[in-house]
């Protein structure tokens, strides 16, 4: 990607990638400051390099930690849908990037727990993992404060384990855990 | 109350954002657009843009999707609301419409009404908040044409014909991926959008038998609608396409195999204008 | 299952069973029947194309769908009028599809004059509080005076008419007493329902003067009216 080559906006711990957006009208500054912003609420002391792929609209991200210590890089992507405004598009939208990053920071939280350790790399996770991982981290962002709508992940959940009443109990537990184990986490409802 | 009501002034409450064609073209991001991120196999079905369920996002495009049919369906009530009003009873010359077309048209308001409760009720049901997703106007602006017969087919020909694609493509992804509501509502809506496409299809002739000008420059608009609401070659029957023409469905609705094969023919060279936009809008910026 | 004779039986019974109290006389000749028919139908005409016409108008998502609900049953009653007519001897139903007078005519135009969208309240009360409840004055009369033998299609539509005008008519209401919040709405509410009313007194309702019959007692004798189309009983 060639706007991973210009140069990137540092703050901090945090540097983002893209410095400057052609296609999108986004901040780095502001980013980084986000990221910083939710890494010190979540806890989260590693320095951070947030990469962002302007050039789709699309929405997919990923975390990855070099090591499971807390000065490990951590380096998250993040296609541009992930941060927008979804009522102005190209816009930068604080409300969904937190959210989306915020996953990201819960994530590579989880990653240093010992009980992690058997989790598959963000980009091999299988569909119903990310579910369920996504369903677990929603769950603690709305805890903490931030705009989630519990049905939007309930319905994730539901396309991936069924439209069950068993599948919905899942979801309700994974929801309302805080410690969970990545096999824990995963199993089946 | 004005005769006629302009695109720009379409009542919204203050959840809803609106935007236009020209706007949503000026956004040169391409899905997939120089992704590392993706680890996607060229040959899976989501390396195309289909709504299918193996997609990494396909609860969270299935959901922007439903917002987009809401706010269409809200269009399109207040289209046929429109011409329901905006034009006499009369034998269909000038600025007037046959009594039963405008009867037709108060009967697809109802329709429309009751698409916009269903599609609100799932896009409840998929984790969707009203005015979530920005609205594009855009087919509002084709309900606004004077000539009523260039209504039926920018409206009810192209525009319910996409519909009629679009809810085919989402009752298969409800079946795909089992949701018991999602299949079983696109199910009825489609029936609907089938009966307004034929309606579109009668009055269009009916209403232009003697007057065989007056239908080619209903046709052409309809063409340049239907080139339109491809949305950049979005929907055809390449593998790129988001949305498959539902050829049977629009046999039904009183399509005639060439007329659907013409729009396959808009729907790619749509596909390949915008590639080459791109391409321009890419260059540009690599030069800068 | 003994010996004793089977009763006769016959199969011989009056026409009208006990039960069937309907009778012959009614106020309206065929001739006047059409005329009220024919005002009817332009009525209705007028108040679909209002409400399709306000879908885009209004803001609020609930009245949007709920006028384009209401835009089908009103048309599905101009088009049990438009059916009427050629039996009721107008094979061109459009000569007789007219307002009642000048009145009417008016009173249509201020009610569909409210466009802007800060002006749900002013259109609802058009359509609910001053036309829709004339619909139901003008109807029940005629349901209640017309032959019920003679006219038995006009009381069959005007019965499932009925139905949809009190149904629709309380969705009005109740969409208007959720949007009157204030001393300000009230009075905007009022105001417009009285202007409205006005006219609609001038016009003498949906089908003119003797809409709803005679209504004073003159000369100690029966009920008059001063309308002077009120057909032969
Ligand atoms: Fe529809
Ligand atoms: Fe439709």
């Amino acid at each position: 990607m060639a706007s991973e080559t210009l140069a990137a906006a540092v703050i901090g711990k945090v540097t983002v990638t893209p410095a400057e957006f052609r296609l999108v009208a986004f901040d780095a500054h502001e980013l980084a400051a986000l990221v910083a912003e939710l890494a010190e609420q979540f806890g989260v002391a590693n320095p951070i390099h947030l990469i962002v792929d302007e050039a789709t609209p699309l929405a997919k991200l990923s975390a990855e930690l070099d090591a499971t210590s807390s000065d490990a890089p951590l380096t998250i992507r993040a296609e541009s849908g992930a941060l927008e405004n979804m009522k102005q598009l190209t816009t930068f939208g604080r409300e969904r990037a937190a959210e989306s990053l915020g996953r990201m920071l819960l994530r590579a939280r989880d990653r240093m727990r010992d009980d992690f350790a058997d989790a598959p790399p963000d980009l091999e996770l299988t569909l119903a993992q990310n579910a369920a991982w996504d369903a677990y981290c929603a769950g603690r962002l709305a805890r903490r404060g931030h705009r989630v709508v519990q049905q939007r992940w309930r319905y994730n959940y539901r396309n991936r384990f069924g439209f069950t009443d068993r599948a919905d109990e899942a979801f309700e537990r994974l929801w309302a855990a805080d410690d969970l184990g990545f096999a824990e986490m995963v199993a089946a409802p | 109350m004005r005769q006629f009501f302009p695109v720009e002034d379409l009542a919204r409450d203050e959840r809803f954002v609106q935007t236009n064609m020209a706007e949503r073209m000026a956004d040169t991001r391409v899905p997939g657009g120089g992704s590392q991120t993706s680890s996607k196999k060229a040959s899976s079905r989501s390396s195309t843009n289909r709504l299918t369920p193996d997609r990494h996002d396909a609860s969270d495009r299935a959901r922007g999707l439903m917002h987009g049919i809401m706010v269409g369906e809200i269009q399109a009530l207040e289209g046929a609301g429109r011409t329901a009003h905006d034009f006499d009873a009369g034998d269909g010359s000038g600025d007037t419409i046959p009594f039963a077309l405008k009867l037709d048209m108060a009967r697809q308001a109802w329709d429309e009404a009751r698409h916009v409760e269903i599609s609100a009720k799932l896009s409840a049901w998929m984790g969707t908040e009203i005015g979530e997703f920005q609205e594009n106007t855009v087919l509002f602006e084709a309900a606004c044409s004077n000539d009523p017969v260039l209504r039926l087919a920018g409206v009810n020909r192209a525009l319910e014909g996409l519909a009629i694609d679009v809810f085919t493509q989402m009752k298969e992804f409800g079946d795909l991926a089992g949701d018991p509501y999602l299949e079983f509502c696109e199910d009825w809506m489609l029936a609907d959008e089938v009966t307004h496409v034929k309606m579109g299809s009668d009055w269009l002739r009916k209403v232009t038998e003697n007057d065989p000008e007056r239908r080619s420059r209903a046709l052409e608009f309809q063409q340049v609608v239907d080139k339109l609401f491809s949305f950049g070659g979005a929907r055809g029957d390449t593998a790129e396409s988001s949305f498959q023409l539902a050829r049977r469905f629009r046999e039904l609705a009183g399509f005639t195999d060439d007329e659907v094969d013409t729009i396959a023919e808009l729907d790619e060279q749509a596909l390949a204008e915008r590639k080459a936009a791109v391409r321009a809008m890419n260059a540009a910026s690599a030069a800068n | 299952m003994g010996d004793a004779p089977a009763p006769e039986r016959t199969t011989a019974r009056a026409p009208f069973a006990p039960w069937d109290r309907r009778d012959l006389p009614g106020m309206f000749d065929v001739a006047e029947t059409a005329r009220r028919v024919g005002n009817y139908k332009w009525a209705e005409m007028k108040l679909f194309e209002a409400l399709g016409g306000w879908i885009a108008t209004v803001p609020e998502l609930d009245v949007k769908m709920r006028l384009g609900t209401h835009c089908y049953h009103h048309a599905w009653h101009a088009e049990l009028w438009h059916k009427r007519l050629p039996e009721l001897r107008e094979m061109k139903p459009e000569r007789l599809t007219q307002p009642a007078n000048e009145a009417m005519v008016r009173f249509m135009d201020a009610m569909t004059e409210p466009e802007a969208p800060e002006l749900t309240i002013e259109k609802l009360v058009g359509a609910y509080r001053v036309l829709i409840p004339r619909f139901i004055a003008a109807y029940t009369y005629h349901r209640n005076n017309t032959s019920e033998i003679t006219d038995a299609p006009t009381i069959r539509s005007l019965t499932f008419i009925l139905q949809d005008e009190i149904d629709d008519w309380r969705d009005g209401e109740m969409m208007l007493q959720s949007l009157i919040s204030t001393e300000h709405d009230v009075e905007r509410a009022a105001a417009h329902q009285a202007r409205l009313e006005a006219i609609m007194v001038e016009a003498g309702g949906i089908a003119g003067p003797g809409t709803i019959g005679p209504t004073t007692v003159m000369n100690g004798g029966s009920p008059t009216t001063d309308s002077t189309t009120e057909g032969d009983a």
